[in-house]
């Protein structure tokens, strides 16, 4: 028994102390703290103490849990769990800056092994104290603060207004969404959704200064690509990591055909952009024509390939007098409206939320319908859905086409945009990007798509305080998502029909429909 | 005799194993033939070869007047056979009626046009596509459960499933691949009753694979041994349970030797 307890406590306390250890190698928790400082108003060594603190909790109630199959532990056994985890990560944590903090005040440049272990850092973690002090303190913190953490959670889960109270918040849940659900199923309702969502839509540009536009316009253009990879690895189910290609081709049909150099051809916007998307859309298919008769790892494996060929190419110095190789194509027109231009950010913010609704629309409809079965088919059983009449290639093919054809719409604002194109914003990461915006919002599911665009692509914005840990905050998203949310942000529902079709026999002009051959139902 | 389908001379192997060897199989129309033989004797290779899921080395199989030598399973589904999995492979993550309406894909015309336009040919033919669907579910007894994704369905659902979405493709011949495996008597008698129907309704042929005898006996016109991809034996039910050959199939040698009449299971 006891055993086991001390097992728990040493697991939360040892994640505790990986968590803390690692936030200080690296630098990291000056930077968090400089956040907390500044919205909280307190001083940094304070805020550094408070989120080591809110961590230590979180590591007290998690040795805390008790898990399904075993009885609720006494209190003295929870916090036996509570205190092994404190002490074992004050342990390790307070040795880790002790061993530091000798090394610096002897002289030793850290900054050599450990780039972001500033001076700074280790005055902000040793409180101005002496080293043994500032070890004995972080020692302490954790200790106390996974008691506390524990009888919190523990008081939390016994605590008699919870059910209560949890049932006045779904109840509150339920009175907002409700109306919603029920205004959506009317006509007018949908309507008058729409209606109100389509005003909101208009006035937000305007509202907005230019940064801002510039970056939810990005955003816009990263829910056009998801929405495009969606149709390919969502619905249809392959796996597809060039997907940078027909992003590529877009920007740079709009890029060659528009822009002085190296072509001087200078064509209309308006004239190039559905000459872009239907190359995009005719490069898919004809991509699509050898590799999709491979299953699984080896099309991504093929894909992948394409996709750094592409990027290749329009680097090479041998084709620069084609695509002007590494240098890239510079002065892209931009477009205009009756004779006027309309290429500021806001101007294209306008297009891009008009191109995400063009692009929701049609892919509401298509995974509706006979061809979106079709897919999804092909993505939970191939050979069954061979078996089922589906020609599996062409499918396959329209998919791909569809999906490249969002890509190169999204490209061609990209560039437009920013008057600029070249072979570096077609590198790989774009590719790991858009899939990651799929993933993380859900797999073939319209609204998690854009909830994903938003969170890989938006909220790096918003903490720009944290630019140099952005990889390390998107990785720890991602395996975060993956341990929370497998099924993404905004998991993919199928529609409920039988519903519809019961509506649909209430209005009298339905006519009862007679059932395949010539028995009727039993 | 010349039935629905025919097959003659059916050889099929993998590498050195003789799965199917030189098999003459006759389904009259609108019947119904069972064909059983222990584990490994070939008849869910039998189903793969008619259905296009393999290729076949020789032989012949000519299903109403069209060779099926050489087809792909889109196209055997076209021509009207159907069939079902040993195996439950119905779409888990689709709902029930969707799993139907894919079923009914060769039969429905609309294009990634019509559908993202909305065309009222698409409409229509959307809606009369569902209509059809819930009363070919309601056909198999899963009225109300549309909705329910497959994967979300009890076993026997799921089996039943399999055979609404068969029978969505409008076939003229259905392949029943173990149909009431894992279910308890009371799925078993009802999923036998409704292999029945759907020769006596709607006229449909049923080649059946089954390793529940009462099953077997108790529907089946003719019944089809194989053992080891060899056709042992052929006729009515009564005449295959006291064939010698057959008790030896399933329970060896010696039993043959020491029973009068052959057990039945």
């Amino acid at each position: 028994m006891i055993a086991s307890d001390v097992r728990q406590g040493l697991r939360s306390g040892m994640l505790l102390a990986i968590v803390v250890v690692f936030l200080f190698l690296i630098g990291a928790t000056t930077t968090i703290a400089d956040i907390f400082a500044n919205a909280l108003k307190q001083d940094r060594g304070v805020s550094l103490q408070a989120v080591l603190g809110l961590l230590a909790l979180w590591a007290g109630s998690q040795a805390a849990k008790v898990s399904l199959d075993e009885k609720r532990p006494s209190w003295p056994r929870t916090l036996l769990r509570a205190g092994v985890a404190g002490l074992s990560s004050g342990l390790v944590i307070g040795l880790t800056l002790l061993l530091t903090l000798r090394l610096h005040e002897q002289g030793i440049n850290l900054r050599t092994y450990l780039y972001q272990l500033s001076p700074a850092s280790l005055d902000l973690w040793s409180l101005g104290r002496s080293p043994i002090a500032a070890a004995l303190f972080h020692v302490l913190l954790p200790l106390v603060g996974c008691l506390v953490g524990a009888v919190l959670a523990r008081g939390f889960r016994d605590a008699p207004w919870r059910g209560p109270a949890s049932r006045r918040m779904s109840a509150v849940r339920e009175a907002i969404t409700r109306p919603l659900a029920n205004a959506a199923r009317t006509r007018w309702g949908r309507i008058l959704l729409y209606a109100a969502l389509g005003t909101l839509l208009l006035l937000l540009p305007l509202r907005l200064n230019n940064y801002w536009n510039f970056t939810l316009g990005t955003v816009g253009i990263y829910v056009l690509m998801g929405l495009g990879l969606n149709v390919v690895v969502g619905l249809a189910g392959l796996l597809d990591l060039g997907y940078v290609v027909f992003f590529a081709v877009g920007s740079y049909t709009i890029g060659l055909l528009t822009a002085p150099t190296p072509h001087n051809l200078m064509w209309d916007f308006w004239i190039v952009l559905p000459i872009a998307v239907l190359l995009a859309a005719i490069i898919g298919v004809l991509l699509g024509v050898p590799v999709l008769r491979l299953r699984g790892d080896y099309l991504a494996i093929v894909t992948l390939g394409f996709g750094e060929i592409i990027r290749v190419l329009l680097k090479a110095e041998a084709l620069a007098s084609f695509s002007n190789g590494p240098r890239g194509i510079p002065s892209i027109a931009q477009p205009t409206l009756v004779g006027l231009p309309f290429g500021s950010d806001r101007d294209f913010m306008y297009m891009i939320i008009l191109s995400v609704m063009l692009v929701i629309f049609l892919t509401n409809r298509l995974q509706n319908s006979r061809v979106g079965r079709a897919w999804i088919a092909i993505r939970e059983d191939e050979t069954v859905a061979r078996a089922m009449g589906i020609n599996t290639l062409t499918s396959k093919l329209l998919a791909f086409g569809i999906g490249a054809a969002f890509a190169g719409l999204g490209g061609v604002l990209f560039a437009s945009r920013s008057q600029f194109t070249g072979p570096d914003d077609f590198n790989l990461m774009v590719s790991i990007n858009v899939l990651a915006v799929v993933i993380v919002g859900g797999m073939g599911s319209i609204p998690g798509v854009i909830a994903g665009a938003f969170v890989l692509k938006g909220l790096p914005e918003v903490l720009r305080e944290l630019d140099a840990y952005r990889i390390l905050s998107f990785g720890a998203l991602l395996v975060a998502m993956m341990v929370l949310r497998p099924e993404g942000l905004i998991p993919s529902t199928r529609r409920r029909l039988e519903m519809q079709e019961a509506r649909a026999a209430e209005s009298p002009p339905a006519t009862p429909v007679a059932p395949v051959g010539r028995g009727g139902a039993a | 005799m010349s039935g629905l389908l025919n097959i003659r001379q059916l050889t099929k192997h993998f590498g050195g194993l003789l799965a199917v060897d030189r098999l003459d199989l006759v389904i009259p129309e609108k019947s119904i033939v069972s064909v059983i033989g222990p584990n490994g004797a070939g008849k869910t290779t039998l189903f793969n070869c008619i259905t296009g899921f393999y290729d076949i080395d020789s032989g012949e199989m000519e299903f109403a007047g069209e060779l099926l030598n050489g087809l792909t399973p889109d196209a055997v589904v076209r021509l009207g056979i159907a069939r079902t999995y040993q195996n439950i492979r119905s779409f888990p993550n689709m709902s029930a009626v969707e799993n139907v309406l894919v079923g009914m894909h060769s039969h429905l015309h609309t294009g990634a046009l019509s559908a993202a336009l909305h065309l009222p040919g698409a409409v229509r033919e959307e809606s009369e596509a569902l209509g059809k669907a819930l009363s070919l579910l309601e056909y198999v007894g899963l009225k109300g459960k549309a909705d329910t994704l497959a994967r979300n369905m009890p076993y026997g659902e799921q089996r039943r499933l399999e055979i609404a979405r068969a029978l969505a493709s409008q076939p003229r011949l259905i392949l029943l691949d173990e149909p009431t495996a894992g279910m308890n008597p009371r799925e078993t008698s009802e999923t036998t009753s409704l292999v029945k129907r759907l020769r006596d309704d709607l006229g449909i042929t049923v080649l059946l694979i089954e390793h529940d005898m009462r099953v077997v006996m108790g529907i089946s016109e003719r019944v089809t041994v194989l053992d080891y991809g060899v056709k042992i034996s052929e006729g009515t039910p009564q005449e295959v349970q006291h064939d010698r050959r057959v008790v030896e199939a399933y329970l060896g040698r010696g039993a043959a030797a020491g029973l009068e009449s052959p057990a039945t299971a």
